[in-house]
């Protein structure tokens, strides 16, 4: 187990410096920031001096290690549009990122494996049908379309939810702060939870109602049903557990997409999470706040699948990873 | 599994009844407003940018020593009363008695601050090229309210760029980091900053101590939704109460809503084309140059592109900018007389032409170039469209390379003088001039021109030589091709009674509003 983890960390690593070194290939090739942070009516003298105080002259091999060296020391450097240290301006929003995220998670893993369940015990119900079908749209309709659905029928036509921002929130420690707390944060988290969650929460229940019309057919579960065990041990004890594992790696891979592909549903709720910060980022051309951004995300998910890893452990020990 | 349905079922009772229990909030109290705009402020550091959307915080919070009103007419702010003395001096007469928002008290050690603090490249300062120009700045006669300005070179339009360049205070910058300074302003503005949650609001309070008229809004929170559908229907459901920037594609939606007075005016912004001229060129010909503007058919742009929210432009000065001329007219759109002045000058059958410019900076843009595309069409031009974000346009822009490309501009301090140096000067390092003239468009006799205009002391002189100079880029140069201007366009909520006038350059100062 402990090699296992030292195994993964080492590649984590060689991970994060590809993923830096390609964010940095690319910047050479996307826009140049000193043409704005010089100022618009700045001479060439004046943007050169701003490209040589910036240390963007020096060759690309030079800028890159300059970057490692200081990333190494926690240093992330400055926005160019802020002028504000990066690593406190995406802390400061990561919360509201996670916290939209965790909610779209439990919604889908409940209402995911909840309705895969009840869908895979009477596949031929015409509810359960409509049900499958419904999960087709949450598929391929596109996260934009469903969003500004929502705000239509929630917000404009029946007024219940509102429509964009995180409403009342309460401050936890520094920076922190969080809607879970206060009805007005809770109410301001439904929208968005459901646009972030709705394709998760479709592919989950095709997973667990593909998983689970699988297992039932088991003969150790045909077995149990002669045993004469109760409905609620035969299928959450014996065939749901088994039917959960691709299900557990799915949805471990999947929270560290929503965390950090939710530029979407965050642009479009106005979520003042870092998903927005990102793409307004790459619309100024903030160099600094993108890679850090990616850096940070990067690790985040790198920890997640490490977490799906010992998970998957617990769940079916039949897996070795020596 | 009966269990598991009660859970399902529990849980969107439980939903709904979240649901149930609120109609939306309304914004805020009595005295406080609520605005939505479509970019959020980047930087609380006055300094630190000079757009537009961050300016309109600022402004709230700071002044600069001069102060304009929503007609964008030259007031005082933090000076009194100021003159030009010679080419190189100019005298400003500072307030007394005005405090700052930590309690510090304004003086001329903070203007010369702020002014020196000007030179310093980013990350400090976006106004590096003005600040350049500041040589010093001194008290007269040792009278501390006194000062002159000298400039290293004649800036005529020194006064008219003060009211976007914010004093700050001396002693709480000196000693504060960049990040502090970044996230809490200091100045001596009619607002106090309360507090900012990037992405979602700020938050702004009336200071008490403001040495002016107290403002009758007393909070104010200002929401940045970049998304406009949802801007739009937060606007709706009277989550917010002003809301700036409705889309063209649904202003109509905007329009015919009873809850919702639309207000608009025309933006400063002009939607023009460049040109190369340089020889070689199909556009070096003055026959292909009129030609090409008589065959674009800019009423049509506006209606069917625009979805009528523009002004025809004639030139790219607007009317309250020195230097615009109101007996300019646009040359009439003629394909035929195009076809014969293509034909005279060589091109019976047309040349191709790439068309740059980017998709992602003004509203409707890519459509636009589209729409000149078909029109060129017409007349025999192939139009080869290369638009693009503008964090790759801009590099093309300074590049000088492009042949011929779509760009928007006016001048923040109302002098057309200044843009004609980076517009429309001949590219020329040493001097500074061409800086944004992407397609190198080069005439000697316009560069003289511009260099005079600004030694000119005497501003009635110099308005009408920058007069000279815009009829004759226009009319007998055709410098470049002018489209239109903008449409600003706001969105405020009947029912708070709120009474507002959009200012010319998209600034929201509160001290402005007032409500009913």
């Amino acid at each position: 187990m402990a090699k296992c983890i030292i195994t993964r960390l080492t590649q984590g690593i060689i991970v994060l410096l590809v993923v830096s070194f390609v964010c940095f290939t690319i910047f050479q090739y996307f826009g140049d920031p000193v043409l704005a942070l010089a100022g618009r009516y700045a001479t060439q003298a004046q943007q050169e001096e701003v490209r040589s105080k910036m240390g963007l002259d020096k060759p690309f091999y030079i800028q890159y290690s300059i970057f490692l060296k200081n990333t190494l020391h926690g240093d992330f450097g400055l926005s160019y549009l802020a002028q504000i240290p990066v690593l406190g301006l995406i802390l400061e929003r990561l919360p509201a990122s996670i916290e939209l995220a965790i909610s779209a998670m439990l919604i889908s893993l409940i209402l995911g494996i909840g309705l895969g369940v009840i869908v895979s015990l009477n596949p031929r119900y015409f509810i359960n049908r409509f049900i499958m079908a419904g999960s087709l749209f949450g598929i391929s309709i596109p996260t934009f379309l469903i969003g500004i659905l929502f705000i239509m029928i929630f917000s404009v036509t029946l007024k219940v939810l509102p429509t964009f921002g995180r409403g009342g929130v309460i401050k936890v420690i520094g920076n922190w702060r969080t809607g879970f707390f206060t009805i007005d944060g809770l109410r301001h988290l439904i929208l968005p939870a459901f646009t972030l969650g709705v394709y998760q929460l479709a592919v989950l229940l095709r997973l667990t109602r593909g998983g689970m019309l699988e297992v039932l057919r088991e003969d150790y579960i045909r077995t149990a049903w002669a045993k004469g065990l109760s409905p609620r041990i035969v299928i959450f004890k014996h065939a749901l557990k088994n039917a959960l594992i691709p299900v557990v790696t799915m949805a471990g891979l999947q929270f560290g997409e929503l965390i950090a592909f939710s530029i979407v549903t965050e642009s479009i709720f106005q979520w003042p999470g870092a998903g927005n910060l990102l793409l307004t980022a790459m619309y100024e051309t903030d160099h600094p706040v993108i890679v850090a951004y990616v850096m940070i995300t990067s690790i985040l998910i790198l920890c997640i699948n490490l977490f799906v890893d010992i998970l998957y452990r617990f769940i079916n020990p039949k897996i070795r990873y020596e | 599994m009966k269990k598991l349905i009660l859970i399902i079922v529990t849980m969107f009772l439980v939903l709904g009844l979240f649901m149930a229990s609120g109609i939306n909030s309304i914004a805020a109290g009595k005295d406080s407003i609520d605005v939505a705009v479509a970019a959020p402020p980047s930087t609380m550091n006055p300094h630190g940018t000079d757009s537009d959307s961050n300016q309109s915080v600022m402004g709230n919070i700071f002044e600069g020593l001069l102060y304009r009103n929503t007609a964008g007419k030259l007031l005082s702010g933090l000076a009194t009363s100021w003159e030009r003395i010679d080419a190189l001096t100019w005298r400003f007469t500072l307030r007394k008695g005005v405090k700052f928002h930590n309690g510090n008290d304004f003086t001329w050690e903070d203007v010369k601050y702020s002014f020196e603090r000007l030179k310093e490249p980013h990350p400090v300062s976006v106004f590096l090229s003005f600040g350049k120009m500041i040589k010093s700045v001194e008290t007269v006669n040792n009278n501390p309210w006194v000062i002159d300005v000298k400039t290293t070179i004649s800036v005529p339009y020194f006064a008219q760029n003060l009211h976007q360049i914010f004093i700050m205070d001396k002693e709480s910058t000196e000693t504060r980091s960049l990040g502090e300074i970044g996230q809490n302003p200091i100045g001596t503005g009619p607002y106090k900053f309360v507090e900012w949650v990037k992405g979602s609001y700020l938050k702004l309070t009336v200071n008490e101590n403001y040495w002016g008229e107290a403002p009758s809004i007393k909070n104010a929170e200002i929401t940045p939704i970049t998304e406009p559908s949802t801007r739009l229907a937060a606007i709706v459901t009277g989550q917010v109460d002003i809301l700036q920037g409705i889309p063209v594609e649904l202003f109509e939606t905007v329009a015919n809503n009873i809850n919702i007075e639309v207000i608009t005016r025309p933006a400063r912004r002009c939607i023009y084309l460049g040109l190369r001229n340089s020889p070689g060129f199909p556009a070096s010909d003055i026959r292909v140059r009129r030609a090409m503007y008589m065959a674009i058919n800019e009423e049509e742009i506006i209606e069917k592109v625009m979805f009528g929210h523009a002004f025809p432009a004639s030139q790219i000065p607007d009317p309250p900018t020195v230097g615009y001329d109101s007996t300019i007219k646009r040359f009439p759109y003629d394909p035929e007389r195009s076809k014969i002045l293509l034909a005279e000058a060589g091109y019976p059958d047309g040349f191709e032409i790439r068309l740059t410019g980017p998709n992602d900076r003004y509203v409707r843009d890519a459509q636009i170039c589209e729409a000149i595309a078909k029109q060129l069409a017409k007349v025999g031009i192939k139009v080869e469209l290369d638009t693009k974000p503008k964090a790759l346009f801009w590099p093309d822009v300074s590049a000088h390379t492009l042949e011929f490309f779509l760009i928007g501009w006016f001048d923040g301090c109302y002098d057309s003088g200044r843009s004609a140096g980076p517009l429309l000067h001949s590219v020329d390092v040493e001097k500074g001039y061409g800086g944004s003239n992407g397609a190198d468009y080069s005439d000697s006799t316009l560069d003289k021109l511009i260099e005079e205009s600004a030694e000119i002391v005497d501003p009635e002189v110099r308005a009408d030589k920058l007069k000279l100079f815009t009829r004759m880029a226009m009319e007998e140069k055709i410098v470049i091709i002018p489209l239109h201007y903008q449409e600003d366009s706001y969105a405020v909520y009947k029912e708070r009674g709120i009474e507002f006038t959009p200012r010319a350059d998209t600034w929201i100062l509160f001290r402005e509003i007032s409500l009913k």
